[in-house]
């Protein structure tokens, strides 16, 4: 590799680790170190942790795997059938994402409460897992989904000679998806296990809300941190492992000869797959947003008025940042991964594993313990023009987010055949003309969805946005979750509404502008 | 006999016609090729033959039983017995080569069928790689793979799709001469789809020209040499 | 591309970098929906911008009192405004105040106040048991924090997790007042009688208004909310009578300068405008909350402060119990 770009790298890196990893280590650095903090908090590491650290994991693994189900069923059926509408259900399916966590438990426990009357509440573990599921299916269908759309047709068509679709389903299609299959599981745990606002919304003992409380109850910081540690070790074990299984197995795997799509005729099976996407759309929308809904008109629309005018100073903003932070996302998630891209694909530089490793940490740290260390960081003179300013709540998108677009575009990338970028070298193109010219034209796609799964994730940001937000700024979650406290239900219900309602014209507006300005990057026959 | 028979096919791709009311006739046991310039519906036809494709009009018979009709499917691909070689090869890159082999004998239950694989590995002298996977193997030793896989099965009809492109000049005759041998001890009706006249008369019982969808010239190579036909004249002297 | 994203970060450095006129900045776990107005209305008054951090019980204050520790080092609040003495006990015990005796502040007792006037005490709500009356057709309601003891409550009333807000100030001043061995028995009671644990008292607001639960404690700002959504909702201030009452926990608002803040003459400007009886009359008219100050006029649904039999505590050693009993009340959750 030449010494300008190993340059580029490292310097690409350093910047990276200064902004959000170093001052996790710093955090860390405090609780292991400092004035015996340590002795004494690993004493704190009894059977009940333990108990609490297992039924976190039995909890995730569920989740995640409910969720990898469900969505790979979604994925398949609107990305791999011929099913009339379901461009629609792409985008509808994606609304979970765009509230807090904390909002559909509210809305779910009021549904139930309807339902059954002024009986014993929902405090059960299934209760959990169920909310969860919904709200983290749409992420393993946007995942597995984009892995189906881009199986070489050939593999497929290879496969429909010899045996039916039901087994080339099996045989051909789910194994090559195998990696988005694991990298939604991953993905979905890591959110699920560092998940804290649905778990103690419910009452439930967790690891999570087991931190929050030496955090918030006994400002035993220290703890909180060295026991966020143990989960980062966790989900960091989990990512290696399926490293591993995987051997730099790719998250999609795009066809050479370009965007052939195969599409299934539904035929026989089309009822069930109209019953279960109806079902599922019941389940994860419309039971949850209708019961915000009903609630939010109950008065008229005054209240949704009221709403409006109670979020309307934190739309812009909130907008703002969220874009920014995303295409900041974007942008060094090309850079990084296209600096790092080689031939060899067995053989990933050292730097690009620093850089893996890096976003990967502060993805898993849960998000209050991720603040809190900005916090410690960069409120000291020479560092306020970042603490005070906007850029820290920038740094906390991009080090709670920054993995997943990395991620996506990495193994989008990785798929493409090293020879185009090859034939362009020897055409004379510089490095980043290239980049410009032949690699970001072909994944346009995936920089799409990472973009949009991005922008989703930091303008429904409360977790970390909440600790480190400087004052004067609006936020729209942080607006909400503040104001539901005392609010009456409609009220909550109509910000709620008006939350969806604002995200859902963004996202359409993002979709209609990627549609209009994308132009087809590869022959499809 | 005939083996494949299309009787006033219509076919387009979304709204673009690529075929139009095309009559063609393939007999069986013999090496047809189908020659013709890019966009001349060549794949297409291969595609329709395997069942991977509908025609929106028309007929197709596979050794004269009825295996689709106007826009309806009537014998799916795998019970056409047809072994399909693609452009790309379409190797399983997740199954080594004795797996890709295997696949399909499995399925269909066929008995002492690692018998039949260690065969045709011993044929094409791929025994040394039957533990490799795809990508670790080269362009020629893929391109082998792929016509063993077709032929594992024992399909009366081999569609091979331009299968000697990217392949340098030893290599092309080394798996024209494979693909003679084939028709011989497999009985193979063979339709070979190609770009490279030279190609199709070294190999060709029957030659099919094409043309924007339609048939320019149809018969043997020494006739279609002799054809005054003012396209086939240029595509040949080309 | 790049255009955009070069002058987005622009937008953000320039926008960081600019300071208009004066301003203060101040954290506050009072709930956005009432604090907002009064700071805003200082605004209009006081030509002093304000940047505010708001935070609400359902994160257990979280966000602002960690914020607050967290910067130490280099403050970056001159104000804190409290929904209650403990936060801002806490913050002096950490040397994070700074005195600041505030003339406003004058006709404000003695007990509300900070002896070395770290913080002062404004408009104050109450420790309240709320109740659904469709629940208590044939049920007495209770009038005592010991009478949820009883068999015929038994799965009916809940509180607030004890480990936050100021459901941990109540627990905190009832092992103050009883002493250990008495609180723990009354808690043992209450876990016995199957209490159910709520997330926060708006939780508990809720369950009470949709009938989940017959009753639960909570502060008197979330009982009134309750009362303006439902006409079923009655609320009861708790232990008025007895030989001696034990009496009801009275929660003052709080406020406090912050030490070595960027603002402090602001932020005293704020701390005298929070400790009028203006600001006292505008809290009782939005949420209940009952002056501090005598002639106040408040609406007649707000009962004075007079007519309450208040629990008789001191905020201080209060604050220093809540250390002491964290850990049982921890485990007191948790079986």
């Amino acid at each position: 590799m030449d010494r300008k770009l190993k340059l580029s790298q490292w310097i690409g890196f350093i910047i990276l680790a200064f902004l959000i990893l170093v001052p996790v280590l710093y955090s860390l650095g405090g609780a292991l170190f400092c004035n015996n903090h340590l002795s004494e908090n690993l004493k704190s590491f009894d059977s009940n942790t333990i108990k609490l650290l297992l039924n976190s994991i039995l909890l995730a693994i569920s989740v995640a795997f409910l969720s990898s189900f469900a969505g790979s069923i979604l994925g398949f059926l609107l990305y791999k059938t011929d099913f009339a509408y379901r461009q629609f259900f792409k985008i509808i399916f994606l609304i979970p994402l765009f509230i807090s966590p904390y909002i559909w438990a509210v809305a779910w426990k009021d549904f139930f409460f309807t339902l059954t009357g002024p009986t014993p509440e929902m405090q059960s573990y299934g209760d959990l897992i169920l909310v969860q599921t919904l709200i983290y299916t749409p992420l393993a269908m946007l995942i597995t989904g984009s892995a189906f759309a881009h199986i070489n047709a050939s593999l497929e068509e290879a496969g429909l000679m010899v045996f039916p679709i039901k087994k080339v389903f099996f045989k051909i299609i789910l194994p090559l998806i195998k990696p988005a299959l694991l990298a939604a599981f991953t993905l979905i745990f890591i959110f699920s296990i560092s998940e804290f606002s649905v778990p103690a919304f419910y009452g439930l003992k967790v690891f999570t809300t087991e931190i929050f409380t030496q955090f918030s109850a006994f400002y035993n910081y220290n703890l909180a941190i060295l026991q966020s540690t143990i989960l980062v070790l966790i989900c960091l074990l989990l990512i290696l492992s399926e490293q591993k299984y995987l051997s730099q197995a790719p998250f999609l795997s795009v066809s050479n000869r370009g965007n052939q799509i195969k599409l299934y005729a539904l035929k026989t099976y089309r009822f069930s797959a109209y019953a279960f996407l109806i079902f599922w759309l019941t389940i994860s929308i419309l039971i949850p947003f209708g019961s915000l809904t009903i609630e939010a008109f109950q008065d008229g629309y005054q209240t949704i008025f009221k709403a409006f005018e109670l979020l309307k100073s934190t739309i812009a903003e909130s907008f703002i940042l969220a874009v920014t932070g995303s295409l900041i996302s974007i942008f060094t998630g090309v850079l990084f991964a296209y600096l790092s891209w080689s031939k060899r694909t067995d053989r990933t530089s050292s730097i690009s594993k620093l850089i893996h490793w890096t976003l990967l940490i502060t993805f898993a740290i849960p998000s209050l313990i991720f603040g809190i260390s900005l916090i410690k960081f960069y409120n000291r003179s020479g560092l306020y023009f970042i603490y005070g300013s906007a850029l820290i709540i920038i740094i906390g998108y991009m080090g709670k987010y920054g993995f997943i677009a990395y991620k996506m575009i990495e193994n989008a990338i990785r798929q493409l055949p090293y020879e185009l970028d090859e034939v362009a070298q020897t055409e004379g193109l510089p490095r980043f003309k290239r980049l410009q010219k032949i690699i970001i034209p072909l994944i346009t796609p995936a920089i799409f969805g990472a973009f949009i799964l991005n922008f989703m994730l930091m303008f429904g940001d409360l977790g970390t946005s909440i600790i480190i937000y400087p004052p004067g700024t609006q936020l729209m979650p942080v607006k909400v979750f503040t104001l539901m406290a005392n609010a009456p239900q409609s009220l909550t219900a109509a910000l709620t509404f008006i939350v969806f309602c604002v995200t859902l014209c963004i996202i359409s507006l993002f979709y209609i502008i990627f549609k209009k300005f994308l132009k087809p990057t590869y022959d499809c026959r | 006999m005939t083996a494949v028979k299309l009787e006033h096919i219509d076919f387009s791709y979304d709204t673009k016609p690529v075929l139009k009311n095309l009559n063609l006739t393939v007999g069986a046991k013999q090496i047809t090729c189908l020659l013709g310039s890019s966009g001349s519906g060549k794949t297409s036809i291969l595609r329709l033959i395997a069942g991977l494709e509908t025609p929106q009009q028309g007929k197709i018979f596979i050794f004269d039983q009825l295996a689709a009709a106007n826009a309806s499917l009537f014998m799916p691909s795998y019970q056409r017995k047809i072994g399909y070689i693609f452009q790309d090869l379409a190797l399983w890159p997740h199954m080594t080569v004795y797996q890709n082999l295997a696949l399909g004998l499995k399925e269909q239950q066929h008995e002492n069928y690692e018998k039949s694989i260690m065969e045709l590995l011993d044929f094409f002298k791929l025994q040394a790689y039957a533990n490799r996977y795809p990508g670790q193997l080269s362009g020629g030793q893929k391109q082998l793979v792929a016509i063993a896989r077709a032929v594992v099965l024992k399909p009366k009809i081999l569609l091979m799709d331009e299968p000697l492109a990217n392949l340098d000049v030893k290599l092309k005759r080394q798996i024209l001469s494979y693909i003679k041998q084939l028709k011989q001890n497999f009985d193979l009706t063979i339709i070979y789809v190609t770009h490279d006249h030279r190609e199709a008369f070294a190999l060709a019982d029957h030659l099919i020209i094409l043309n924007k969808g339609k048939i320019e010239a149809t018969g043997k190579p020494e006739i279609i040499k002799n054809d005054q036909n003012e396209y086939v004249k240029y595509f040949i002297e080309y | 591309m790049k255009n955009i994203i070069i002058g987005l970060i622009a937008f953000l450095l320039i926008n960081a970098c600019q300071k208009n006129g004066p301003e203060i900045v101040v954290y506050t776990s009072v709930d956005q929906v009432f604090s907002e107005p009064i700071l805003k209305d200082f605004e209009k008054e006081s030509g002093i911008k304000v940047k505010a951090v708001y935070d609400t019980e359902e994160t257990k204050s979280t966000g602002v009192l960690n914020r607050l520790i967290a910067e130490q080092n280099h403050p970056q609040a001159d104000v804190f405004w409290s929904g209650d003495p403990i936060r801002t006990v806490v913050l002096k015990q950490k040397g994070l105040t700074r005195p600041y005796f505030s003339p406003k502040a004058k006709t404000i007792p003695e007990i509300f106040k900070d002896p070395d006037g770290h913080w002062t005490g404004f408009s104050a709500r109450a420790r309240v048991l709320i109740y659904n009356k469709k629940n208590f057709k044939n049920l007495p309601v209770p009038q005592s924090i010991f009478d949820l003891t009883q068999a015929i409550y038994k799965g009916k009333f809940g509180i607030a997790n004890p480990l936050f807000g100021t459901t941990t100030f109540h627990m905190a001043a009832l092992f103050s007042v009883l002493g250990d061995q008495k609180a723990k028995a009354l808690l043992q009671a209450f876990k016995q009688n199957q209490v159910v644990i709520a997330a926060s008292n708006g939780d508990i607001k809720k369950r009470v208004l949709n009938g989940a639960l017959a009753c639960g404690l909570t502060d008197t700002d979330d009982a009134f909310e309750a009362q303006k959504e439902s006409n079923a909702i009655g609320l009861v201030f708790l232990d008025q009578k007895g030989n001696p009452p034990l009496g009801t926990l009275i929660m003052p608002n709080t406020v406090c300068l912050i030490k070595n803040s960027p603002q402090p003459k602001n932020g005293q400007k704020l701390i005298d405008y929070l400790l009028r009886k203006s600001t006292e009359k505008k809290l009782a008219e939005s949420c209940a909350q009952m002056p501090l100050h005598k002639d106040v006029t408040i609406p007649k649904k707000i009962p004075s402060l007079d007519a309450i039999v208040p629990m008789s505590i001191n905020y201080i050693q209060v604050a220093l119990k809540l250390k002491t009993i964290q850990k049982y009340l921890k485990k007191w959750i948790e079986n």
